[in-house]
């Protein structure tokens, strides 16, 4: 038992009278389950929805770029907007799991592990973007700095896009071990209660031969926080540096000091709007809401209208930077090209105000922070106002630019492009699939930890004690 | 305390064995391995892991690599004498096509003519080309040319024909027409063979004919020639219509002529001021100074009013601008006789003859009128045409010989001459392509393209050009002339023919070889201009002729693109691919309507922003219905500034036969049937017009879709800058003030290089490549976007791929518009890659597969690319061009874009076309970028050439291709640290008007402007004057 006091003020993370082992049951029961009729069709959809991604790509290989909709003036468009997208979603699971780790916070245990798993999935689609965005996918190996015999010629470490590289490569291996560190003891635990030989030798190789031994706990102890200092600066630095590929450039509407951290900001809402999105579900289907409690959920609000509010100061900030720089083509495509809502991208800068600064402060109420429904709208809808973001800062940026000569026609994209995004969502919905199907959905191990200080049934019997006088409590304890 | 024991397991109670190896394990100090070796001792150590990586790796993908296909160069057996592999020859030849000539260099690489270059020996154009003579070389590797004489469809042998032929003709006569036979020879032959088919004779049709300039002298000076204009000696210039910098006449000699009055010596400020009246815009409208616009029926009103206002008469004009237009420019012509010039476009006898007399007011005759050196290009007279086609309609002509004419296409009646040359019993065509005539003939044995040809062409009078071939013939095809010798008997063939003519006039073969290695015979150059002896006795009878006035609201004015024109440029597909400069449109003519009828006929208000957004970022088009006299066609209208709000325009040249090749299929509609004949010539423009909505929608292939610089948050004045002749002659300095202003924050002109930057300053030593462009001389005229299309293998991407906006033009013509919407000012801006040298494209490039040379060449390594597109969004000029597809045949999945993408860019990677390469310069797969690179094949070249002769480079050592096509030396390029370059030499010497664009980035281009001056009217001066006055009260 750890020495921490809770305040009884503070909800239960873990509602119900559970013991460890009811823990361990209910976290496990689908695991061991038959997978339910829903599951599969939702597999089969996600498969399905990939399948048609991959076939996207091959075309885009063996066509070309040319199948995008995108031109010599817009270079990037759904390709790039995507890829942030999805970076900016794979933000939460590490701010969950490392920066509230750092902080102590409790409440976190509900939500990491699915939230880590969205992470590493979501970083997964987003490399894919930078990767089949290219012209000559099959000489991408160029921007790896090895030995080679081309000279040897280098990668251009000037380049934010090389940057990206670095970061994004970096922030994927350093979630994938935090998070697989953090599986071993309850893959050990369904190892144990594995009852079929195959179950039993898979589990075990996952688990990495787990015992539970003290040094085995006072390792995994040291490496989470090890890793957790790892990820924490990286949480800052993947969409600083993202957002560097379009500070570091010339292009009014890009070139903005502003971007690191309301990049950041944005990362983080779209980041723990997808895990609303994700874990509302997951609690239902799964049957874990004393798991993943309305606590978890309003908690989780709080940092959305935080960060969307962040977002929203950074939206006017670059508004006022538009005008109070006298620069024509800041304030052209500020003030023109987004703020005008009947110039023809205006609809998506308004989409993105109402979406992404006006909607979610709904969540200044505390009735709409634990409304389920109310929530989960709001999640899709800050995700959809995420991307419009993104799509604005590139395209509405590109399409006008300097030379009104070059000014472009209006870009939308063709069914391989849209194919491409729906692909990801195809990869992420298989791999959360599998992983709802075949990992512990939530930090067992973990959430027994907090289940002594922050459960319910330990709240009332602490909370027992607590309203016991000195002489009570001094009475009971002497025998 | 209790000693009590406290055990955690059953092990630890018992203290097992095993217990005590696992409680010895758990803090093992080294990893456990298998069996007794050491990890240094096992098969496959840890520090041989890279090695058996590396080997698998490389093994794998061996294994997995397919075979690239093989494609087999065979070795000269015998090498030609004269081809050195990588060795490029120029010969001298002559562009002809349709009477206008222009003498040219073909540059051959290994028996393949590949680029046409002018030749600077040329007293006429003196080394300049216009668009199409550029394209002409692409025109030789056309797929669709004929292959083989044919009788009915037939191939049959030359013999065989000949055969057929002789029997078919016997001694009947027959009529040979062509269209202006500019080669002295040529009519010889035609003579000769005239003599020996008594009764036979030539006629000459030309499609675009000059009839109306023709007669009018014939009325007024007794000489049916077209007289030199010189636009050099006006220093007043006013058109009538006329499109001299684009379709009329000599458009390559006149943009050279006119660049002279318009380039500005910094330090006496002078220049020439041209005056435009038209209905449609057109380059030269674009060009002028003024321009005054009016409907086409008022033409000849026009030139009256001028002629009486000249003399002080009354305008009868209604019209008030005109009115006002026609005063004006009266009374600047009479402050100016005797160094004025006054044109016109107008196909009308009287017009042109009322033209002739308002040149003999303004003393023109003699002194921007040379009649000593008339051209010898246009002879045809449209009346001795229509006779013909009366004759062929009656029966009278039993043999018909056609070469270079199109009748069945171009001419006013086309059901008339089809239902004519059916009544001829023997038609033999001789057009190297399978033409709307031709395909009607009988006969058809297919004559040489001009770069298979031999020749000669008297192009004015004394001024001689000749065609030699530069390779031989790629198919089964003879020389006309070839035909009419053999037809008429002749034993000799026209190449020995021609040979002995010269001879004879040029006196032994040394003289002979030395005007073929020329390619120019030039007249000596006379000190005074000829003059004519004016008769006015007609001037009366025409000046009353052309008072007539047109019918209905609307009009429509047909005219030419400078890019297809009007006979057979639809074919080729760099013209076809070439925007338009006036219209920035590809692949198509469409409608030209004014922003005042766009906003009567279709709805659309350029002045309301959201209109014309919607307008300008979506492709299709509103399609209207244009009905003249009963026929009609449905074109897409684009709202062009500039244009009569009353008149609409069409361009010629379109709507072809699939015959002639994959470049006209579904491109544009005929506009020929709009023509007629009045008083005996075609006239290019119709009255009562009715224009009709059809609902539908039509997609355009514009590559430029916003014409203004200045937006609601201020006047891009970085990108482009203008001013008015005034203007520069009060304050010469106004350009370097402002650019003073804007670099103020970053450290002022001077400083700006070093102290706009936190980086460090690096020094420039050695060569360094520079490039200047005088948007004063620059027309527009696009020659150098497809020179550049030849020398760079810059691929065609045909309409769908450039309606997508995917045109890989490395250099491209910006076209701006400033002032009133209806009658703007147009300016011409040649944006090619600025090579900066602190280029933002370079920095962000992942694999650093765009760097910076030494020399200052902002270079782009294709094999590096791996096409991510970050350099063409960070360039602020977006010149960078990506290979969306693969438009050049050089994929590694042969053929996966047929049926994707244009039959056109399928046709342009035929191993026939592919001949037409440049193999000097990389041919770029699909997914890379690709950009100008100051044609650094031919730097290369020079510095070779130059390193061999071991001498330092020199000035004129190297030419970049969009230079060696400018017909007016806009472009100058060259070594800037070398101080008596001509790049240095324009830049100090024309400081005040040098600005680069985009300076305030701090890009530091390469490239650098000279702004655009108009000699704009005082009146005009005083109203902006007042403008920029409440301007700056206001700011």
């Amino acid at each position: 038992m750890h020495l921490k006091y809770e305040s009884q003020l503070r909800e239960p993370l873990v509602y119900g009278t559970k013991t460890y082992h009811d823990v361990t049951e209910d976290i496990v029961r689908p695991i061991e389950a038959k997978p339910s009729k829903l599951w599969y069709i939702g597999f089969y959809i996600a498969v399905a929805l990939l399948l048609f991604g991959v076939y996207a790509l091959y075309r885009d290989v063996t066509y070309g770029i040319g199948q995008w909709n995108l031109n010599k003036t817009i270079g990037w468009g759904w390709d790039i907007t995507n890829f942030v997208w999805w970076v900016g979603i794979g933000h939460a699971g590490t701010l969950i799991s490392a920066i509230l780790l750092l902080f102590r916070q409790g409440w976190r245990t509900g939500v990491n592990r699915a939230a880590e798993a969205m992470t590493i999935f979501a970083v997964m689609c987003a490399g894919q973007f930078p990767i089949w965005h290219m012209g000559r996918v099959w000489m991408a190996f160029f921007v790896l700095p090895y030995a080679n015999t081309r000279g040897p010629l280098w990668v251009n470490f000037n380049s934010p896009l090389l940057w990206d590289v670095f970061a994004i490569s970096t922030y994927f291996t350093v979630s994938l071990l935090f998070w697989y560190s953090g599986l071993l003891p309850d893959l050990a635990t369904v190892r144990d209660r594995a009852k079929t030989k195959l179950r039993k030798h898979l589990y075990g190789i996952a688990s990495f031969g787990w015992t539970g031994s003290t040094k085995h706990w006072q390792r995994h102890e040291s490496l989470s926080l090890v890793l957790a200092g790892l990820s924490t600066p990286l949480v800052l630095s993947v969409h600083t540096i993202v957002s560097f590929d379009f500070a570091t450039s010339v292009i009014p509407g890009w070139h903005t000091t502003i971007f690191p951290p309301y990049f950041v900001a944005g990362a983080v809402f779209s980041g723990f709007a997808m895990v609303q999105s994700l874990m509302i579900i997951v609690r239902k289907v799964f049957g874990m809401e004393d798991y993943v409690t309305i606590g978890h959920i309003e908690a989780m609000n709080k940092v959305i209208v935080t960060t969307g509010s962040i977002v929203g100061v950074a939206y006017l900030t670059e508004l006022f930077m538009g005008w109070y720089s006298q620069s024509k083509y800041e304030g052209y495509t500020f003030w023109y090209s987004r703020a005008n809502l009947f110039s023809p991208y205006g609809w998506s800068y308004w989409g993105m105000m109402a979406c992404n600064v006006i909607s979610p402060q709904i969540f200044w109420f505390k009735k709409m922070r634990r409304n389920l429904f109310v929530t989960f709208f709001m999640s899709v809808i800050v995700n959809i106002g995420m991307w419009f973001e993104r799509f604005v800062i590139i395209v509405t940026s590109l399409y006008r630019d300097y030379l009104p000569s070059s000014w472009a026609t209006y870009y939308s994209p063709t069914i391989w492009e849209i194919g491409f995004y729906l692909g990801t969502f195809g990869l992420f919905f298989t791999c959360f699939f599998l992983f709802a199907k075949y990992f512990p959905v939530i930090a067992i191990a973990e959430i027994k930890y907090v289940l002594k200080t922050s459960g319910e049934n330990f709240k009332e019997t602490v909370g027992n004690i607590e309203t016991k006088s000195v002489e009570e409590f001094a009475h009971e304890y002497a025998h | 305390m209790s000693d009590k024991k406290y055990w955690q397991s059953f092990g630890e109670l018992n203290n097992s064995e095993a217990y005590q190896q696992a409680a010895k394990d758990e803090f093992k100090e080294q990893l456990p391995f298998e069996g007794t070796e050491s990890i240094m001792d096992s098969k496959t150590p840890r520090r041989d892991f890279l090695k058996y990586l590396g080997f698998s790796t490389a093994a794998a993908a061996l294994a997995a690599s397919c075979e690239t296909p093989v494609r087999k160069a065979v070795p000269f057996a015998n090498k030609p004498e004269d081809v050195v592999p990588g060795i490029a020859n120029y010969y001298a030849t002559t562009y002809v096509q349709d009477g206008e000539a222009v003498s040219i260099l073909a540059k051959v690489r290994d028996g393949r003519p590949i680029k046409i270059e002018g030749n600077d020996l040329s007293a006429i154009t003196k080394g300049g080309t216009t668009a199409r003579v550029q394209a002409s070389v692409l025109d030789l590797y056309n797929t669709a040319r004929l292959r083989f004489p044919t009788i009915d469809g037939k191939e049959v042998t030359f013999e065989a024909f000949d055969k057929a032929v002789g029997e078919a003709i016997g001694t009947s006569p027959v009529v040979v027409l062509t269209s202006s036979i500019v080669s002295p020879s040529t009519k010889e032959v035609i003579n000769q063979f005239v003599a020996k088919h008594p009764g036979s004779k030539h006629v000459v049709y030309d499609a675009v004919s000059y009839s109306g300039i023709l007669q009018a002298n014939a009325a007024t000076y007794g000489k049916q020639v077209i007289p030199s204009y010189r636009f050099d000696k006006a220093k007043i210039i006013v058109s009538l219509g006329a499109d001299f910098l684009g379709t009329w006449i000599s458009p390559a000699e006149f943009t050279k002529q006119y660049a002279q009055g318009k380039k500005i010596n910094e330090k006496h400020p002078e220049m020439s001021k041209h005056i435009q009246f038209e209905s449609v815009a057109s380059i030269t409208g674009s060009n002028a100074d003024e321009k005054i616009l009016h409907k086409p029926s008022d033409s000849g009103n026009i030139a009256a009013s001028l002629l009486a206002a000249l003399s002080g008469g009354a305008v009868t004009i209604t019209d008030a601008a005109v009115k006002k237009g026609i005063e004006k420019t009266a009374k600047t012509l009479n402050a100016h006789k005797g160094e004025a010039l006054v044109v016109s476009g107008s196909n009308d006898v009287n017009v042109q003859i009322v033209v002739n007399a308002i040149n003999e007011a303004i003393g023109a005759n003699g002194k921007t009128i040379d009649w000593s050196v008339p051209y010898v290009s246009y002879q045809g007279v449209d009346a001795d045409f229509a006779k013909l086609v009366d004759e062929m309609n009656a029966g009278s002509v039993s043999n018909l010989f056609i070469y270079s004419a199109n009748p069945a296409y171009t001419w006013v009646d086309t059901n008339k001459f089809i239902s004519g040359l059916k009544k001829v019993k023997t038609v033999v065509s001789f057009s190297g392509i399978n033409d709307e005539t031709t395909q009607l003939s009988k006969y058809v044995i297919p004559s040489h393209h001009y770069l298979e040809s031999w020749g000669d062409a008297e192009i004015k009078a004394g001024y001689f050009s000749f065609i030699q071939p530069t390779i031989n013939p790629l198919f089964k095809t003879r020389q006309w002339q070839d035909n009419l010798l053999k037809w008429s008997g002749a034993t000799t063939d026209y190449a020995a023919f021609l040979k002995t003519y010269w001879i004879a006039k040029l006196g032994g073969e040394a003289g002979w070889n030395k005007t073929l290695q020329d390619g120019v015979v030039n007249a000596a150059a006379a000190e005074t201009l000829g003059t004519a002896s004016f008769n006015s006795s007609a001037v009366a009878g025409a000046t009353t002729a052309v008072a007539a006035k047109g019918k209905g609201k609307y009009e429509l004015a047909l005219y030419q693109k400078i890019s297809v024109g009007a006979t057979n440029g639809a074919s080729n597909p760099w013209l076809q691919e070439l925007p338009d400069p006036v219209t920035k449109a590809t692949w198509d003519n469409y409608l030209i309507i004014s922003p005042k009828l766009a906003k009567e006929l279709l709805k659309i208000d350029l002045n309301d922003n959201g209109q014309a957004d919607a307008y300008e970022v979506n492709p299709p088009k509103k399609v209207v219905k244009v009905t003249v006299g009963g026929k009609s066609i449905t074109l897409p209208a684009l709202i062009i500034p500039g244009t009569h709000p009353e008149t609409v325009g069409i361009a010629l040249g379109y709507g072809r036969t699939d015959k002639l090749g994959k470049a006209v299929v579904e491109s544009g509609k005929d506009a020929f049937i709009f023509t007629s004949l009045k008083n005996n010539t075609v006239s290019w423009f119709a009255d009562d017009v009715q224009l009709e909505l059809t609902g539908d929608l039509y997609k355009v292939a514009l590559t430029q879709t916003h014409g203004g610089y200045d937006t609601k948050q201020g006047k891009r004045t970085e990108v482009m800058k203008e001013l008015t002749l005034d203007e520069f002659k009060e304050n010469p300095k106004e350009t370097r003030e402002d650019r003073e202003k804007e670099l103020a924050p970053f450290g002022g002109l001077e400083k700006f290089e070093k102290e706009g930057t936190i980086y460090p300053y690096f020094d420039k030593p050695g060569i360094k490549w520079g490039m200047s462009i005088d948007l004063n001389t620059c027309t527009g005229c696009s020659a150098c976007v497809v020179a550049c299309h030849a020398e760079n293998n810059v691929p065609v991407v045909g309409k769908p791929e450039v309606l997508r906006f995917h045109d890989m033009h490395w250099l491209r013509i910006d076209r701006y518009y400033s002032g009133d919407m209806e009658n703007p000012n147009v300016v011409f801006q040649p944006m090619l890659c600025q090579h900066c040298d602190n280029a933002p494209c370079e920095n962000v490039c992942p694999v650093a597969a765009t760097n910076h040379s030494s020399e200052g060449l902002n270079q782009m390594t294709y094999n590096r690319c791996i096409g991510t597109r970050y350099c063409a969004n960070n360039c602020p000029y977006k010149v960078r061009r990506f290979n969306w597809a693969d438009y050049t045949g050089a994929d590694s999945f042969p053929d996966n874009q047929r049926d994707v993408l244009n039959d056109v860019v399928m046709n342009m990677n035929d191993d026939l076309t592919r001949m037409v390469l440049n193999p000097d310069v990389t041919v770029r797969s699909r997914g890379v970028i690709e950009k100008c690179s100051f044609c650094v094949q031919r730097l290369q070249e020079g510095k070779l050439k130059a390193k061999k002769e071991s001498r330092p480079l020199q000035e004129g050592d190297v030419k970049s291709a969009c230079q060696q096509a400018c017909p007016t030396g806009a472009i100058v390029f060259g070594n800037v640290n070398d101080k008596h370059s001509a790049i240095s030499i324009t830049r100090e010497e024309n400081k005040l008007r040098t600005f680069y664009s985009l300076e305030q980035l701090h890009v530091l281009p390469n490239v650098n402007y000279l702004v655009k001056v108009r000699h704009i009217d005082e009146e005009h001066e005083g109203a902006k004057k007042e403008e920029k006055e409440a301007e700056k009260e206001h700011a």
